[in-house]
């Protein structure tokens, strides 16, 4: 069957995605990228560009490169969005004889449905190439506030572009689609989108088969953009202070520092503080001059914080609007790239006092809620077949109480598992299986789903014997755990109904406490290692010594022994820097039984 | 108990039989399509995993590249401005010899710079930072290299910024 793209025609940046297998993917385009700039340009030698490769030529053709046409789509002349717009746009726009807009590229007039079609057709094209099939059906998002008119202008662009547009559906009910909140029956969602050039929200409720939209707010003229701004205004600032030049008086200067301010924004989002260092950034007569400022977070937080707190403000007032309270809302949904900023998702969380829905990548998560109904028009997107997954990790308790996880948690059943163990002791004739299921390092902080004792392993040195234990789940959820000694062929087992099936809230509550624990389980942990590995080397010690009792001489031997002793005697305290400390002159005054063995090997 | 079991189950007509063994048999003919399916949704599935992973690593290194460049370029905006007099002194010739070193790295890395100055402007390959008339050059030729581009085996890496006669 024919597959239906999601396409989010974005204000600045476009992106495309479609379901196949069942999974929503991006599709990258031409040149390899993920998402696309929605400018269209007539090249000098009359060409037409569309994408990046109209926004490289922007600035030698400003009248002919046609960017945010989405800010004129389907709207009057008269409108006053469009006369505000009219002033900040480069290129030319006029009132069509309906009333309508025209904006002027080459040397002739299009309607901005004609313009956003040159985008949508270079996506089915793209989309052809990359699944190489053909591509005529797709999903188009619109914000939520678009009124009929340009819902239907959006409508026209994707026909003029040969797609049959299935549908039209808003930004945020795309985004609410990609979380699969559409299943959550009679919630209320409130969608946080900060883009590169506006600022949305959304609060959606959903009823039985529709997602509706309650109310709408938002700044069309607040974006991500703005904080390069500010960012850049405050390098030119500092520098002027530092060497009396006013860089933004240099186009080549401030290319450069518009580059160096919007990468230091995102570093900000997952480091504290970054460093703008722009060496030869220009130059006067004493030689050339460098640019060297560091920015904190806390920094950069400061500078926006007018446009973070707007944005909180608009949030409250659409919820106004719609008579609900922040704490009425079940879901919280972020969309766009200036989401990743930290201080934005806290605020964001502590308004709603709830977790944020913000795991998709918020660049293409309009795209892929597309591409998701798209997916439910075809029928690909339903559950044909539920595969469960393990809600916890399944293992077994190992020497020192350690538990060893052989089936991690979210592991997809049915599936089955083996691993090697062997015996902690020397004549080891049976070995107990402790089966294990949580996420704490430590066997007892675990739930144990059962255990059975292996037997009639024959008498061998410790670590000699294989026994391996398999883990087998089906997919109703039983777990079947069997251990076999190798060398006897002697096997016994277990079986344990409902490993799958157990309750949300147990779930989270092992989930949590393991999160809560994970230090001191670390510390714990740890000190078990270095206890294993002392008795395994104190066994080691006592062999070697045994074995090599007539070839080693004396001055080593005695070595040997005092720091086993030394070793045995710390070993069972809880100073696990004293434990290694020992081990390590154990181990080696070892090496030099090993070195004087070889020495003799010679003359043997 | 078992008698009794017997005799219920003896009592099902052939005809309840017949259907409950048709409808073994469909069921059987689905799960065993439906299990031939998801094997070889995985064996097509590994495939393309292989091919994912070979982007992938392309895409990794690509990114390495692009985040390195900077520092060349950097490296060559001081080697530009190095006058002649700095350059016999050797440290800074030194320093020079590092910078081809890196630009040699980058070569055998797969990364190549391309020309630009005085070839047409190529939305493809050039991205546009300035114009300028200049007396003597056709409009929308390249006339100043501001950074150069580079190829990564044989596709666009980053494009060159330039500037173009007016």
């Amino acid at each position: 069957m024919a597959k239906i793209i999601g396409i989010d025609l974005g204000t600045t940046f476009s992106a495309m995605a479609v379901v196949e297998g069942g999974e929503p993917k991006i599709i990258e385009n031409k040149e390899g990228a993920r998402t696309m700039p929605s400018v269209v340009a007539v090249a000098k030698n009359g060409e037409i560009l569309v994408g990046i490769q109209a926004r490289r030529q922007q600035i030698t053709n400003p009248k002919n490169t046609i960017s945010v046409v989405k800010r004129l789509i389907g709207r009057r002349f008269s409108d006053p969005e469009v006369q505000r717009d009219k002033q900040l746009l480069p290129y030319e726009i006029r009132q069509d004889q309906d009333g309508g807009v025209e904006v002027k590229m080459g040397e002739k007039w299009y309607k901005p449905p004609e313009i956003s079609a040159l985008v949508l057709r270079k996506f089915k094209e793209d989309a052809e190439a990359k699944l190489g099939e053909k591509i005529t059906e797709a999903i188009i998002t619109v914000p939520a506030y678009f009124d009929d008119s340009q819902r239907k202008a959006t409508k026209v662009a994707g026909e003029i572009a040969g797609f049959v547009v299935k549908r039209v559906i808003n930004e945020p009910t795309a985004a609410a689609l990609a979380y699969g909140l559409q299943k959550k029956k009679d919630e209320k969602i409130a969608v946080y989108d900060f883009g590169g050039g506006t600022f949305d929200i959304s609060v959606l409720e959903v009823s039985e088969d529709t997602i509706e939209v309650k109310a709408t707010g938002g700044d069309t003229h607040l974006g991500g953009e703005d904080f390069d701004q500010k960012i850049l205004n405050w390098l030119v600032g500092q520098f002027k202070k530092d060497q009396g030049i006013d860089l933004s008086q240099d186009p080549l200067a401030l290319q450069r520092l518009k580059e160096g301010a919007e990468k230091a924004k995102i570093e900000l989002s997952s480091a504290t503080e970054t460093e703008i260092n722009l060496p030869f950034i220009t130059s006067d007569a004493s030689g050339p001059k460098h640019l060297l400022f560091r920015l904190s977070r806390l920094q950069l937080e400061a500078m926006v914080k007018e446009y973070l707190d707007k944005s909180l403000e608009l949030m409250t007032q659409t919820l106004k609007e719609a008579k609900l309270s922040p704490k009425e809302l079940d879901e919280v949904v972020l969309v766009g790239g200036q989401t990743r900023m930290p201080a934005i998702q806290e605020a964001v969380k502590a308004l709603f006092g709830k977790e944020l829905n913000r795991s998709i990548n918020p660049d293409e998560v309009v795209a892929i809620g597309a591409a998701i109904q798209g997916g439910i028009m075809q029928g690909e997107v339903k559950d044909v077949l539920l595969l469960d997954v393990t809600p916890l990790s399944l293992g077994i308790e190992t020497l020192g109480s350690v538990s060893t996880v052989l089936i991690p948690k979210n592991t997809t059943v049915p599936t089955s598992k083996s691993q090697i163990f062997s015996t902690a002791a020397d004549n080891q004739t049976s070995v107990e299986v402790h089966v294990l299921q949580g996420e704490r390092p430590l066997a007892q902080d675990n739930k144990s789903l059962g255990k059975f004792v292996l037997d009639g392993i024959p008498p061998s040195p410790r670590g000699l014997p294989q026994i391996e234990v398999v883990f087998d789940i089906d997919a109703n959820g039983i777990l079947q755990v069997t251990a076999k000694d190798k060398a006897s062929g002697r096997n016994q087992s277990i079986r344990i109904e409902g490993s799958t099936g157990i309750s949300k809230e147990e779930v989270e509550r092992m989930k949590k406490e393991a999160d809560l624990h994970a230090e001191e389980d670390r510390k714990r942990r740890e000190l078990i290692d270095a206890k294993n590995n002392a008795d395994a080397l104190l066994y080691t010690a006592e062999k070697a010594l045994k074995d090599g009792a007539d070839k080693v001489s004396a001055e080593v031997k005695q070595e040997v022994e005092e720091k086993t002793e030394a070793l045995k005697k710390i070993k069972d305290q809880d100073t696990i820097e004293d434990i290694r400390q020992a081990a390590d002159a154990l181990s080696q005054a070892l090496q030099k039984i090993g070195a004087e063995m070889y020495k003799q090997k010679p003359e043997q | 108990m078992m008698e009794e079991k017997k005799t219920t189950e003896e009592k099902k007509t052939t005809e309840e039989l017949q259907q409950a063994l048709e409808k073994a048999i469909q069921e059987r003919s689905e799960y065993l399509a439906g299990w031939q399916r998801a094997r070889a949704d995985l064996m097509n599935y590994k495939k393309e995993e292989m091919e994912r992973i070979g982007s992938f690593m392309r895409y990794g290194q690509e990114e390495f590249l692009l985040k390195l460049l900077p520092v060349l370029d950097n490296l060559e905006r001081a080697e530009q401005q190095a006058a002649e007099s700095d350059k016999v002194n050797p440290v800074a010739q030194g320093c020079l010899q590092v910078i081809s070193q890196l630009r040699e790295f980058l070569r055998s890395q797969g990364a190549e710079p391309f020309e630009t100055i005085g070839q047409k402007f190529n939305p493809e390959l050039h991205e546009a930072v300035g114009e300028e008339a200049v007396e003597g050059k056709e409009p929308g030729t390249v006339i100043e290299e501001v950074e150069k581009g580079y190829l990564f085996l044989g596709k666009l890496l980053r494009p060159a910024k330039v500037k173009v006669a007016k």
